[in-house]
């Protein structure tokens, strides 16, 4: 056994030995070290973890066992993870382009020169500095039937005497669970649209209305345009974040009214909570191929990272 | 391009493999400082601060240390802390407290060290051989049970002109649909009926109460296949979703909101005439500041033809682990818990519904709370849950599809229908396994 001490003196006298660009070299590593540290640690060996497990018949109270493809086999033919994949799919697909659009709209607010502006700006980012389980609970007392706030506008309004029932039908449901999943994450979009648009330089603008050109005009010839890469950008951290989507769900409606809000988190998070690790690590599994697969696709459509 | 210090990189990797190592020493010595066996239970304070009693109590007489390991209030939260400690074979804790829903599970997973010492003749016997009793070996212990049971209105029954709580489904209806008729004009929010509905574990619970006591739905572990499409399920689900939208006395919201305490709040507020909960509920309605006080009475829950009346068991019960190092110790704890000594404490000092049989008829205890002598027969034959290892999974597929059954997305046909089918193939992608209490044999 070679103690700690004299292999660190080891490793100097290696480095002593190099070359200075080769010393430069060891000197990068030493400094990335940490990073690819807690990269490893903990991203890739729960990643490495989760696929090995998908692999395993993992019941807590049978023997642990290699079935290679049988917990997929199984999760291909099982309504309820059909069920679930359905309900996150038309979640991302109806909420990342709401949160964009209304994201995109209120940074196109906040980057004019409006009296407060600094004020507006930390206002916009609350909802997002909330914990998603927070604001999911918030929004229960919104929709609450028996005291929540809708309600209570609808009463004191006059619109109707007669309460509704908003988490009660499988389209109500979805629409809150939207809702509030947009509450909390358009900021985010808001924020990170607003740098991009404040590195677009004034110049251009200035020269389009020179050229007469319309605020439509602007808008589409320029801003989108510049903006694209930012754009996509919160297109992918947008897109990935809702296909695992969790916490609002398990607050707001417990995957219910008949797993009509059931996402594919959800799904797996019941089945490693009732001790199936390898049916649950499945189904994580194919979330992580289809963020995977997304982020490989806007990356190419997109052109992004190449100049 | 910049001169680099040539001892920079050297200071860099010796303080990160310091670290390293240190963080390393710090995980081999975070070993339990304490001494003595583990106890780990969870619950609200108060539960905690009359365990802390149970333990000094306990210290007292044997010579043996005790810690408190204190685990959230939410049971699934309890479930997943005991679920890690044990897959991973760790010695602590020795003893723990279980849902009486866990307890099929973790025998079958080998989890459960026997207890062989214990005296069952002070429990209820039917109750030990249908949940505790696993390979005829009793491998856990009730400490307090609970029961679906039946609270109503006494003075609304009286206004009404009724003669008695319910005793069938019909009776429940018209006479739920009556008060609630008069009552309305004072108070437009009240309901003749409030029952847990809302898509979790509670609601399976009260489905097996209105199944069962149609004959439907019952389930032994060694019948294996669990059947749900059948006959009396299916009328039963028919009445459940009928409460809300034929006879329209539970309200909309039972299936987006109504959890336990949800429905006690309901009820308690006054705007309910019949409420099934645990017994849990009596000490509040009857608590200082409830607007019910004194107004309130339980009866067994109705069923479709009167005197089949059936309540599911809940409750918790103690264990100790397989993987204990003080198995000894831990089993004498568990005994203590067990005793009548320490069953006493815990009943008169929260008000619970004791494990042990014999207490029910205790004077001292009957002086306090008199109405336990109902509770009594009402325990004698609760019905476990299903007692098979992947009941939770079966469990979870029942409450999405009866959920979908309140809302009115499936009809019950199509749900129970869909229930079958994917219950099956959970039992048929686990029929391939091989069990680790089989294979042991419960060594």
């Amino acid at each position: 056994m070679i103690s700690l001490s004299q292999s660190i003196d080891r490793m100097e006298e290696a480095i002593a030995e190099r070359t200075p660009l080769e010393k430069e070299h060891v000197q990068i590593i030493a400094f990335m070290f940490p990073l690819i540290f807690f990269i490893v640690a903990f991203i890739l060996m729960p990643v490495l973890g989760t696929l090995y497990d998908s692999l395993m018949r993992d019941v807590i109270y049978m023997e642990k066992e290699f079935i290679l493809f049988e917990n997929f086999r199984y999760l291909f033919t099982d309504p309820g993870f059909w069920n679930a994949m359905r309900f996150t799919f038309l979640f991302v697909i109806i909420s990342v382009p709401l949160e964009l659009a209304i994201g995109l709209m209120i940074a196109l607010v906040m980057n004019e020169p409006i009296p407060m502006r600094g004020l507006l700006r930390a206002c916009v980012l609350i909802p997002w500095a909330i914990p998603a389980a927070v604001s999911g609970r918030v929004f229960e007392l919104v929709y609450n039937y028996t005291y929540g706030a809708a309600n209570w506008l609808l009463r004191i309004t006059g619109i109707s005497t007669e309460p509704v029932n908003w988490l009660g039908t499988e389209v109500g449901a979805f629409i809150a669970v939207v809702a509030a999943d947009a509450w909390k994450t358009t900021p985010f979009a808001a924020i990170i649209l607003l740098a991009g648009l404040a590195a677009i330089s004034e110049d251009l603008y200035n020269q389009a209305r020179i050229d007469r050109a319309s605020f439509m005009t602007r808008f589409f010839r320029i801003t989108l345009p510049l903006l694209k890469p930012v754009l996509v950008v919160t297109l992918l951290f947008r897109t990935i974040q809702a296909l695992r989507i969790f916490d609002i769900i398990y607050v707001l409606t417990g995957g219910g009214p008949g797993g009509a809000t059931e996402s594919v988190s959800n799904f797996a998070y019941k089945y490693f909570t009732a001790g199936d690790f390898g049916y649950g690590s499945a189904a994580s599994v194919i979330l992580f191929i289809l963020a995977l697969l997304l982020s490989v696709t806007y990356v190419k459509i997109s052109g992004f990272g190449k100049e | 391009m910049r001169r680099h210090n040539p001892g920079m990189a050297r200071q860099v990797v010796r303080g990160w493999l310091l670290l390293l190592s240190l963080l390393f020493l710090i995980g081999c010595g975070w070993k339990d400082a304490e001494d003595g066996i583990v106890f780990a239970v969870g619950g609200a304070p108060s539960e905690l601060a009359v365990w802390e009693k149970v333990v000094k109590k306990f210290q007292e007489q044997n010579d043996i240390q005790v810690s408190l390991l204190r685990q959230p209030a939410n049971s699934q939260q309890q479930l997943q802390g005991l679920m890690v400690a044990l897959k991973s074979e760790q010695k602590n804790p020795d003893v723990f407290l279980m849902d009486v829903a866990w307890v099929g599970l973790f025998s079958e997973a080998g989890w459960l060290e026997p207890l062989d010492e214990l005296d069952q003749s002070a429990f209820f016997s039917d109750l030990l051989q249908q949940t505790d009793i696993y390979g005829g070996k009793l491998m856990a212990a009730p400490v307090y049970l609970d029961g679906g049971i039946l609270y109503y209105r006494k003075d609304l029954l009286e206004m009404g002109g009724l003669s008695g709580p319910p005793r069938t489904w019909t009776e429940l209806a018209e006479s739920g649909r009556k008060v609630q008729t008069i009552r309305r004009k004072d108070d437009p929010d009240f309901y003749g009926f409030v029952w847990q509905g809302a898509q979790y574990e509670g609601l399976v619970v009260n489905f097996l109460e209105f199944a069962g006591s149609k004959g439907g739905i019952r389930l032994e572990k060694e019948k294996g296949g669990v059947r749900v499409k059948m006959e009396e399920n299916l009328v039963a689900l028919r009445f459940m979703r009928d409460l809300i939208w034929d006879y329209e006395i539970s309200p909309p919201s039972t299936y987006t909101e109504m959890q336990e305490e949800e429905v006690r709040n309901f009820f308690q507020s006054g705007s309910a005439m019949y409420e099934r909960n645990w017994p849990y509920a009596w000490t509040l309605h009857q608590g200082e500041g409830s607007p019910v006080r004194g107004k309130v009475g339980i009866a067994p829950l109705p069923d479709p033809e009167g005197g089949k009346t059936v309540s599911t068991l809940g409750g918790y019960h103690i264990g100790v682990s397989r993987y204990s190092d003080q198995k000894d110790d831990a089993q004498k704890f568990a005994a203590f818990v067990t005793s009548k000594e320490a069953q006493r404490m815990v009943v008169l000092e929260l008000g619970w519904n004791p494990g042990r049989s014999d207490l029910y008829d205790d004077e001292k205890i009957l002086a306090e709370y008199p109405h336990f002598k109902q509770f009594k027969e009402i325990f004698r034959k609760a019905r476990p849950r299903p007692v098979i290892p992947y009941y939770m999974q079966v469990s979870n597929v029942l409450q999405t599809y009866i959920s979908g059954t309140l809302a009115r997305n499936f009809s019950p046909e199509e749900a129970l229908e869909k229930a079958q089918t994917e219950i099956d193939s959970i039992e048929n992608r686990y029929s391939e396994g091989k069990s680790k209490y089989g294979k042991e044999g419960g060594s």
